[in-house]
């Protein structure tokens, strides 16, 4: 039986997804989402939309070659000094 | 070792997160690219102030936003703020019993299967219209995959105010995609 509310298994969706919840809070947010018929769709639609996300970040380009080269020599045309040295 | 080998080993690596980072940022790719290299150049005359172990990818990004922060007050950019949409969303109201998701596209979609119609361009466009508050938490958070305290740290804004910028961030953003969505046809009209 779950021991949350819909409200708070709802209220903390996004934090579950996100992976901040850990342990036995983790896992009783997790039950009822899975099985609670009005939750369970909130579930559904909010990893939809966190997977298109991700998936558009994946879409993103990479620096541009010329600006890595740039930031290389950039770096090259400071003083080189030491740390630990 | 000196500072540039360790320089190179730890912070390069980031140069590609950085810059899209600083793309969704600035919204442009010549704006990005002065951003990237103004924002590789603190980094290492700061580098002393980096904590070893600690995420080299969050500090950078620190940076890259303080910089970004500082050119805009210079007048370089202005902001583009979608105020009636965001308006919008606030009067939609944050009631008590509000679900955290934007519930009338949960309704007509309850699997999100619109999100897998939408090409990637389409998504990150969304994004780059989003104000910046939300944006940025959009952008650590969904596309670089940060810890709510990792982001607290780069925006130096307290765990609370990062949940709630993203929790109205998100619902702006599904609001947006779930409009597109339907006036592209990939949710059909329902009968009332
Ligand atoms: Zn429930």
């Amino acid at each position: 039986m779950s021991t949350i509310t819909c409200r708070e298994a709802l209220a903390r969706l996004y934090e579950f997804l996100d992976g901040e919840l850990t342990g036995e809070k983790a896992a009783e947010i997790r039950r009822h989402l899975e099985i609670c018929e009005a939750c369970y769709p909130d579930l559904c639609f909010g990893r939809a939309f966190r997977d298109a996300l991700r998936r558009a970040a994946q879409g993103q380009a990479a620096a541009p070659e010329e600006l890595r080269k740039k930031v290389a020599e950039l770096l090259r045309s400071l003083p080189p000094d030491r740390d630990d040295a | 070792m000196t500072r540039a080998d360790s320089f190179e080993r730890e912070a390069l690596p980031h140069l590609d997160a950085v810059y899209r980072f600083a793309l969704r940022l600035t919204g442009s790719a010549a704006d990005a690219e002065d951003l990237v290299q103004e924002t590789f150049l603190r980094a290492y005359r700061n580098w002393h102030q980096y904590e070893p172990g600690t995420s080299a990818k969050s500090w950078l990004f620190t940076i890259c936003r303080n910089t970004y922060l500082r050119q805009q007050e210079r007048g370089r950019r202005h902001e583009r703020v979608v105020s009636q949409i965001l308006a919008d969303v606030d009067a939609a109201a944050d009631g008590p019993g509000e679900t955290h998701v934007f519930a009338p596209a949960v309704q007509a979609d309850p699997e999100g299967l619109f999100f897998n119609a939408l090409i990637d361009r389409t998504i990150l466009e969304a994004i780059d219209r989003l104000p910046q508050d939300f944006r940025e938490v959009v952008l650590l958070s969904d596309l670089e995959g940060l810890p709510y305290a990792e982001i607290a740290g780069v925006l130096d804004v307290p765990i609370g105010t990062v949940k709630s910028r993203l929790f109205r961030g998100r619902r702006l953003l599904q609001k947006v995609l779930y409009e597109y969505a339907v006036e592209n046809g990939y949710i059909p009209a329902r009968e009332p």
